[in-house]
């Protein structure tokens, strides 16, 4: 059995081979090169981005990646603040309509000058049928938006105008003092003009890119990273601190994590919320969890016979334990939610919640039953209804909660859980009796949720809330120059609407990043941006 | 051969041909569309978005307009990555795929090809059974289970290798997830290659070679494996498309951008073209790999004949 012994030699030679890798020692992480002496930042960015130009994205890890790449006539400070971007100053008229930006001297990433042109030139495109802006409803409020929108008007009637190269004038349909917040929205970044006229689409693949902000994309490989590097030519290009920046599609927020605490990795932009007590224990500093301008809810159909009678929605409503599914199950600093508005708004008030916030949640318990009695439900006639949820890791974690909280005031409810695209294509179209629903703020602004139950709001006014007197209040608001009382007129509506109880505020959302405590430049802020631009590695 | 190889191919093409046509129609079937988001489309945007992308018109000439950018090489551009044709989507992480089943399926035919000549060899000994138990561990522990693990193991803990990312495809990068995807390979190949090895060492023309007085490792290597691996390379064909075409798993877990992963996303986000491509892809891969297997099969083994 001579060849038997050749064999069993080789057998021994691969088991040595793999006993000698298990003893080489701790190994550095592994992480791409970087130019000597510089610095580059690696961001577990969640998803792949669909595109790298502004206007054909819609995602949050996709504007993340847009605002470092562009500067709009405004522009986020490191605490998520609005500060003049490419507009060093800007005048309204007295009627809130006609606003003036006053550009400042900057150039494109390949040398050309940002002119008010530019800016003309990108909002006419954003708006325009044929780029079909996924987000371009979200700036209706510019003079003429929506009928150029839809192909009615040409794009010329749209309300911008350069009056000369560095001076900008913008026309609105109503008063918005939450225009500067607007202007960082992907839907009103700048695109080159000159760039896109030579290549059209093209131009957004990385070989074409121009861009005006700290960072060009330089390299895309899909499904690895995007890489964008630093842009020398950007007006603050000084106090740019990496060379680079990477983002990669992390969809596995626990294989991130583990990138993230091995040094692969500076930054996850995700974390499971069950693992956030562990992460905090086991790697101090690293965690950052902030309150952020989102709301969790269920939204009820008033078209289900039952669910149309407002108290009963109350009583669905009071019998939410928000404060177990907050604390217990969640347990990632979630606030529970008795308003549909996040608190620390920009351009708001406080709005009281129900009075029943403030009861035992016994005493919560008893008025619901009693409310349900009243519309007819009782033992002998249970409510019975069919909870819509996504199959996604937080649904499926607290709605069982609510499931139990129904029960016990005696009604009886079913999950029937379904794909997150499946649920949105239901609750469009009114197949549901009760839906998990949520809603971020595109920006800071009370309106971004507060126009989902208007009623001519259509497919996204899941509950198909219809209240004159709440219409009223926002066309009020619309119409109101003044900041303030524009303020109480929408705090009344939302008032109004929640005790008519459409929606169920369950929780507001956190933020929650994974930050090696190596970077400095990341401060947490309600709206959840940060700008890569002045992440910094700590010198030790 | 020639005509075996014609009529493969003819065979080949229908059978694409239905693929298509299924799925096709059961993707659009799925309740959804690639549009629908948090964000409700206004009409206006709705219908530009559809037109851009030929949705506006009825599925029967959707379904004709595909059929024909098929034929010319076209499949459309991606719903999904708008910047990208789902050509490009393909060749991007193919490559990626590519290496990572290539791999797995070389280590797997060393290491599985070489504790099945083991434990067939010394049946019943101490190495058949630490080759059976191995087997069956490798069948049945998931990869699921297997990559976490590993990571938490090699990656975590010991800190020998990175927890995941691809790197450009750095050796580092590879080892672990070449392993999960091997390790149910090795189990499945080394049963394949101890069966077949047993019964060939019992037939005739071994015992004549062993009559000959050729040595153990020459009658091993020269005659018995040529014959015995009949029904690996027939088991290879599928297996290697399978590990070819990637693992979402794998892939996920070690944040790899292969084909596995964009396809599965792709289907959740009803990416249709892409969805659409990359079966087309699958089912011509499968086809090819099935038709090289038998056409290896009858170069190693002289009593095949293709009919």
């Amino acid at each position: 059995m001579r060849g038997g012994r050749q064999l069993t030699a080789a057998a021994a030679l691969a088991l040595a081979a793999l006993v000698g890798l298990a003893g080489c020692g701790k190994k550095a992480a592994v992480r791409p090169a970087c130019p000597p002496g510089q610095d580059c930042v690696l961001i577990g960015n969640a998803a792949e981005l669909s595109s790298l130009d502004p206007h054909h994205v819609t995602g949050i890890w996709e504007a993340r990646v847009m605002r470092d790449a562009f500067i709009g006539l405004t522009v986020d400070d490191v605490d998520g603040n609005t500060q003049p971007g490419i507009a060093t100053s800007w005048e309204t008229s007295a009627d809130g309509l006609v606003w003036t930006f006053h550009l400042r001297e900057s150039v494109w990433s390949d040398g050309a000058p940002v002119t008010a042109d530019d800016f003309v030139f990108a909002y006419r495109r954003s708006l325009d049928p044929k780029t079909a802006n996924e987000t371009a409803a979200l700036i209706y409020v510019l003079k003429n938006a929506q009928p150029v929108n839809a192909g009615k008007l040409p794009v010329e009637a749209l309300g911008v105008k350069a009056l000369d190269p560095r001076t900008l004038q913008i026309t609105l349909e109503h008063p918005a003092p939450y225009l500067p917040e607007l202007t960082k929205h992907l839907s009103m970044l700048p695109v080159p003009k000159h760039a896109v006229e030579k290549w059209g689409d093209a131009w957004a693949q990385p070989a074409h890119y121009v861009s005006n902000g700290p960072f060009t994309p330089a390299e895309w490989r899909l499904g690895d990273y995007m890489k964008s590097v630093k842009n020398p030519r950007f007006y603050g290009t000084a106090g740019v601190c990496p060379a680079a920046v990477y983002y990669y599609p992390t969809n596995d927020a626990i294989s991130a994590e583990r990138r993230v605490l091995r040094g692969e990795l500076d930054v996850s932009t995700d974390i499971l919320s069950n693992r956030i007590a562990y992460l905090q224990k086991k790697a101090p500093g690293y965690v950052r969890v902030k309150t952020w301008l989102g709301v969790a809810y269920a939204s009820f159909n008033s078209n289900v016979p039952g669910l149309n009678d407002p108290r009963v929605r109350r009583a669905l409503s009071m019998s939410i334990d928000r404060e177990f599914i907050t604390g217990k199950l969640l347990r990632g600093g979630q606030l529970p939610a008795y308003t549909f508005t996040p608190p620390g708004m920009a351009n708001y008030t406080t709005v009281a919640p129900p009075e029943w916030s403030s009861w035992s949640f016994e005493r919560r318990q008893a008025e619901a039953r009693r409310l349900l009695a009243e519309a007819g439900y009782g033992p002998g006639h249970p409510l019975k209804v069919e909870i819509k949820l996504r199959n996604s890791p937080d649904p499926t974690l607290f709605y069982p909660a609510i499931q139990a909280d129904w029960k016990s005031i005696g009604v009886d409810a079913r999950l029937a859980q379904v794909e997150t695209q499946v649920a949105y294509a239901d609750y469009r179209s009114r197949n549901y009796q009760v839906a998990d629903a949520a809603w971020i703020a595109d920006y800071n602004d009370p309106i971004t949720f507060l126009f989902l139950m208007r009623s001519d709001t259509g497919a996204q006014n899941y509950s198909d809330y219809r209240n004159p007197a709440y219409d009223g209040l926002l066309a009020k608001a619309d119409a109101e120059a003044d900041a303030k009382v524009r303020a109480t007129y929408l705090a009344q509506a939302e008032q109004l609407m929640l005790s008519d109880a459409p929606v169920a505020p369950i929780f507001f959302y956190v933020s929650k990043n994974l930050v090696s405590p190596s970077l400095s430049g990341w401060v947490d802020n309600l709206s959840d941006r940060h700008p890569s631009s002045q992440l910094c590695r700590k010198k030790d | 051969m020639a005509s075996f190889l014609l009529r493969r191919l003819l065979t080949a093409l229908p059978t694409l041909f239905l693929v298509i046509t299924a799925a096709f129609f059961m993707m659009r079937a799925a309740p959804g569309s690639p549009f629908d988001s948090e964000r409700k489309l206004s009409p206006e945007i709705e219908r530009a978005v559809m037109a851009k992308y030929g949705m506006d018109r009825p599925l029967g000439e959707q379904y004709v307009n595909y059929l024909k950018g098929v034929v010319h090489g076209d499949l459309g551009p991606s719903l999904k990555y708008k910047d990208k044709t789902v050509i490009e989507v393909l060749a991007e992480n193919f490559g990626v795929s590519l290496t990572l089943g290539l791999s797995a399926i070389i280590v797997a035919l060393i290491v599985g090809g070489t504790l099945g000549v083991f434990a067939a060899l010394r049946q019943n000994g101490p190495i058949d059974y630490l080759a059976s138990t191995l087997a069956i561990l490798g069948v049945c522990i998931p990869t699921f289970v297997t990559a976490p693990l590993l990571v938490l193991l090699f990656a975590s803990r010991l800190e020998l290798l990175p927890n995941a990312g691809w790197n450009g495809g750095a050796p580092e990068n590879l080892i672990l997830p070449v392993t999960v995807l091997a390790l149910p390979q090795i189990a499945i190949i080394s049963r394949l290659v101890r069966a077949g090895m047993i019964e060939v060492l019992r037939s005739n023309y071994v015992r004549t070679a062993r009559a000959k007085g050729l040595s153990e490792f020459r009658i091993v290597t020269r005659h018995v494996l040529r014959a015995a691996v009949g029904p690996l390379v027939a088991y290879l064909g599928p297996a290697a498309a399978g590990l070819l075409t990637g693992s979402l798993v794998v892939e996920k877990i070690f944040n790899l951008p292969g084909l596995g992963k964009f396809f599965v996303i792709s289907a959740l986000q009803r990416d249709y073209t892409v969805v659409m491509g990359m079966v087309i892809f699958f089912a011509a891969l499968i086809l090819v790999l099935n038709l090289l297997a038998d056409l290896l099969l009858a170069a190693l083994d002289p009593r095949m004949k293709l009919s």
